[in-house]
């Protein structure tokens, strides 16, 4: 198990680096000039080349790239994750303070995508080709299709001209107050759910489909246990690796989505400030985002792994 | 008899000499006494709380809040102005009334001398910066020179609007003269000076940081607010300086300033859902059932913005004034205008800001070619001047540079039509994100380029020179026409107003002729606000920079 772990954790090390040699390069290689946002038009406009030279200092911009690497680095190591181009806030703070309500985005999510996704999948499974299974398909296929940024724009604009309703604009953290922070992560935890819901369902209906034809299942009824138990006892515990491991993949897209799905709500979560700071070239917080999405979704993908082992006694690392 | 004066009665004793002399002295220097201690005592602001207004509450203002950095005297953008002007004064300011008087504000009266190359301020006494420091002539002076010279390294786009200030001269700590190497027009250097950007900065904040305040967040001003808080992209509070030298105001007892970004449904959704009570730059879906709204004021006024596309004058056929004139001719604008008017609000203009004094009034304009509704004229002359110029077959493949930003894409496509439409122009689209847009058009990578730009004053020679000189910071196109510079220049040193509008229309008539970029339409503001806010009134203001200051604004419930 030991040596198991440090291979997995070797891999994901590896995996991040990866991932923030690629970011860090395909920031530099992008067109656009950060000073433009910096200085504004005008400012640009007038800037002169000695200007452009100073300034380009101040921002450590004219080190040399492996330079700039190994600042990078050496900012992760120190936790401050190195300072936006602009007014000089420092990356680590930003992500302790919209962080959390990404998170709690990203989480709320998920547990939605559970509770919807899951009971659909059986109800398709059990009876399939009934009436429930049909409309229960044809949802899960419509939330799939459906762009989250434009559902969560048609909920934002129905409760605004139905009840007058809008979220509240600045983050308020949940130890702060519970149910505003409710207000703030509820809409776009929703949307993302059903999306991810969506696909749950799907998996849990074709597995649960296959793991009902299996012996075992047939063994049981036989034994005369009643369908309840049989589904839920026998057959969902085996259905379920499957759906976990998709659960891995869906948090991905979770966290993907959000950066959209933020946007169309107004939450100012990590996922709107990655999208701003695409806009205004600032990239150092661009690649230090994109590294903590890597590093959540690369843990994610690790604990599922050692989650299998738990769920199935006959899984066992090497 | 004697010549010489007699002592005794009738004679000039000592005492009468004496007396004499102090009656003749204080003759002579009384005047000048009486008017230091006229000078000494300081008018009043003109701007004073309103006798009916209610004192105390929280106004919830929603505004661009997210500056690139916290320099106003760096920037160009609402989203520093917006926010930080509360804080700060200006040495004579625009009236909050109307937004266009010119009165006083750190300096309490101004002299011009009669040639006009002198500027005097006399300035407040007892004005103190928010840290507690006195507020004095030096830091005027530290404000100005860098504002006219900035260090290496710093790039202020008013710089320009000061190019003739020679010495700036401390006279005394309440008094400042500007030394101009040349006479400018009055209005001109009035206005330059009550830019709403020129904030005065303390020279020891300045000192201590190099002269670079990009990265300082809170540094001190004398405003009627003092800084709180500030969450970025989020919020930006401000509470009532209790010490603000203009005893009586502010009225509020704080700012809420949200960060919400301009024509964005999420500032429309929050006015109408009441989260806040004014909204600046609204879309327009959402001004429009704001302005249904029966509790709701909605304004609309000019701000200091073209939108236009440049045409590079490297690329052989757009050398061609005759071209640039076709192209010129064959826009639509009352369509281009209708296009957009979901998303941005606009109006029609020419080569000079439409609603100036010195530019062809509207109704005329519209008479014009090029700006009637009927097109078919328009396109006739435009038709034969391609003939003409030797391209009846149209222009093939020109490199369209686009903006990324909603209003830029839609015209790209309705000018596409149009240039195909009616002068055989063909053109491919190329939209890019805004950095890579200036890059592109500094480089002189494009045929043609849409964007927008931006003035400090409505004063053609602020924009003239930034537009359309032959070395002009946003002169995309590369124009030179040399007529249009020498009246330029004219136009810089005429100080008689009648003398100078004519120079003004002459000047527009060569760039109708010549274009050095085609003009589209120029901006408009859109605001909306709660009928408890007092003490506002933006119809008549000149863009959404020079009055941000609330502190004449009320709440009639807070």
């Amino acid at each position: 198990m030991r040596k198991y772990l440090a291979r997995r954790a070797l891999f994901a090390l590896g995996t991040l680096v990866g991932v923030s040699l690629i970011i860090f390069i395909v920031l530099r290689i992008l067109p656009g000039d950060p000073l433009v946002a910096i200085l504004g038009v005008e400012g640009h406009a007038r800037m002169t080349p000695a200007d452009r030279v100073r300034i380009m200092q101040d921002l450590g911009l004219s080190d040399p790239l492996p330079v700039q690497y190994v600042h990078w680095l050496r900012d992760i190591a120190t936790g401050k994750l190195g300072k936006s181009f602009f007014r000089g806030d420092t990356v680590a703070e930003l992500i302790l303070h919209r962080g959390p309500i990404s998170a709690e985005i990203g989480l709320l999510a998920l547990i939605v995508s559970w509770l919807v996704g899951l009971p659909v999948g059986i109800v398709s499974a059990i009876k399939p080709n009934s009436w429930a299974d049909n409309v229960a398909r044809s949802l899960a296929i419509l939330f799939i299709a459906i762009p989250g940024f434009w559902l969560s724009m048609l909920i934002v604009l129905a409760l605004l001209f139905w009840f007058g309703y809008k979220a509240p604009l600045i983050i308020v953290h949940f130890w702060e107050s519970p149910w505003q922070n409710l207000q703030i992560v509820i809409g776009p935890a929703i949307v993302l759910g059903l999306a991810q819901g969506a696909y749950i369902a799907r998996m849990s209906r074709s597995c649960l489909l296959e793991v009902i034809g299996e012996d075992y299942v047939r063994t049981a009824r036989a034994k005369g246990a009643q369908e309840r138990h049989v589904v839920l006892g026998h057959a969902l515990p085996n259905a379920l690796l499957p759906v976990i491991t998709i659960s891995g993949v869906l948090l991905g897209f979770v966290l993907g989505g959000s950066v959209a799905v933020e946007q169309a709500f107004g939450v100012p979560g990590l996922g709107r400030s990655l999208v701003t700071a695409l806009i205004e070239r600032d990239i150092i917080v661009v690649q230090n985002l994109v590294l903590l999405y890597a590093v959540i979704f690369v843990l994610v993908n690790f604990f599922v792994d050692l989650s299998y082992a738990w769920l199935d006694p006959r899984i066992r690392y090497a | 008899m004697s010549d010489q004066p007699k002592l005794g009665r009738g004679r000039l004793s000592r005492r009468t000499f004496l007396r004499a002399a102090g009656v003749t002295g204080a003759a002579a220097l009384g005047p000048a006494v009486l008017r230091r201690r006229a000078e000494a005592q300081e008018t009043p602001s003109p701007v004073r709380p309103d006798p009916a207004a209610k004192r105390g509450g929280t106004l919830r203002y929603a505004v661009h809040n997210a500056p690139a950095h916290f320099d106003v005297h760096q920037s160009g953008t609402v989203a520093n102005i917006g926010p930080q002007s509360p804080m700060y004064d200006c040495l004579i300011r625009r009236d909050p009334k109307d937004g266009q008087a010119i009165i006083p504000d750190l300096a309490w009266k101004w002299d011009i001398s009669p040639d006009g190359k002198k500027y005097t301020f006399y300035l407040r006494k007892g004005v103190k910066f928010h840290d507690g420091a006195d507020f004095t002539a030096d830091d005027v002076k530290a404000t100005y020179e860098r504002i006219v010279r900035p260090p290496k390294g710093v790039v202020i786009p008013r710089s320009s609007l000061f190019t003739t200030v020679g010495d700036i001269v401390v006279v005394d700590p309440l008094k400042i003269e500007f030394r101009l190497t040349e006479a400018r027009p009055k209005a001109f250097m009035l206005g330059s000076f009550a830019s709403g950007w020129n904030i005065i900065v303390r020279k020891k904040t300045l000192e201590e940081n190099q002269g670079n305040l990009r990265q300082v967040m809170n540094f001190p001003g004398t405003g009627p607010y003092k800084h709180v808080s500030r969450r970025d992209k989020e919020i930006w509070i401000m509470e009532k300086n209790p010490n603000y030298w203009n005893k009586g105001l502010p009225l509020l007892d704080k700012l809420e300033i949200y960060h919400m970004m301009p024509f964005s449904p999420e500032l429309g959704s929050s006015f109408l859902s009441g989260k806040i009570d004014y909204a600046r730059l609204m879309d327009p879906v959402s001004w429009r059932k704001a302005k249904e709204m029966p509790n709701v004021t909605a304004a609309a006024f000019n701000q200091s913005v073209i939108q236009a596309f440049w045409m590079n004058m490297k690329k052989k056929p757009l050398a061609d004034p005759r071209v640039r004139r076709a192209i010129h001719l064959a826009m639509d604008r009352p369509t281009l205008v209708e296009v957009v008017k979901d998303t941005a609000p606009m109006q029609i203009g020419g080569f000079v800001y439409p609603f100036h004094e010195m530019s062809t009034p509207k109704a005329e304009l519209v008479k014009r070619l090029g700006y009637q509704t009927d097109m078919k004229p328009a396109v006739q002359e435009a038709r034969r001047l391609m003939q003409e110029a030797g391209y009846g077959q149209g222009i093939k493949g020109l490199d369209f540079v686009v903006r990324d930003i909603q209003t830029f894409k839609l015209w790209a496509v309705a000018i596409q039509a149009m240039l195909k439409e009616h002068i055989n122009i063909e053109t491919n689209l190329r939209t890019v994100q805004t950095s890579v847009w200036f890059d592109e058009a500094a480089a002189g990578n494009f045929d043609l380029a849409i964007s927008a730009i931006v003035s400090s004053l409505m004063d053609p020679s602020d924009y003239f020179t930034a537009w359309y000189g032959a070395n002009g910071p946003q002169n995309y196109s590369g124009w030179n026409n040399e007529q249009f510079q020498a009246l330029a220049k004219q136009i810089e040193r005429e100080l008689d107003d009648t003398k100078r509008k004519a120079m003004v229309r002459k000047a527009e008539d060569i760039l109708e002729q010549d274009p050095p970029l085609i003009p589209i339409s120029y901006e408009q503001i859109y605001d909306a606000y709660y009928n408890k806010v007092k003490g506002q009134n933006p119809s008549t203001f000149f863009g959404i920079y020079d009055v941000c200051r609330w502190d004449n604004v009320w709440l009639a419930q807070s």
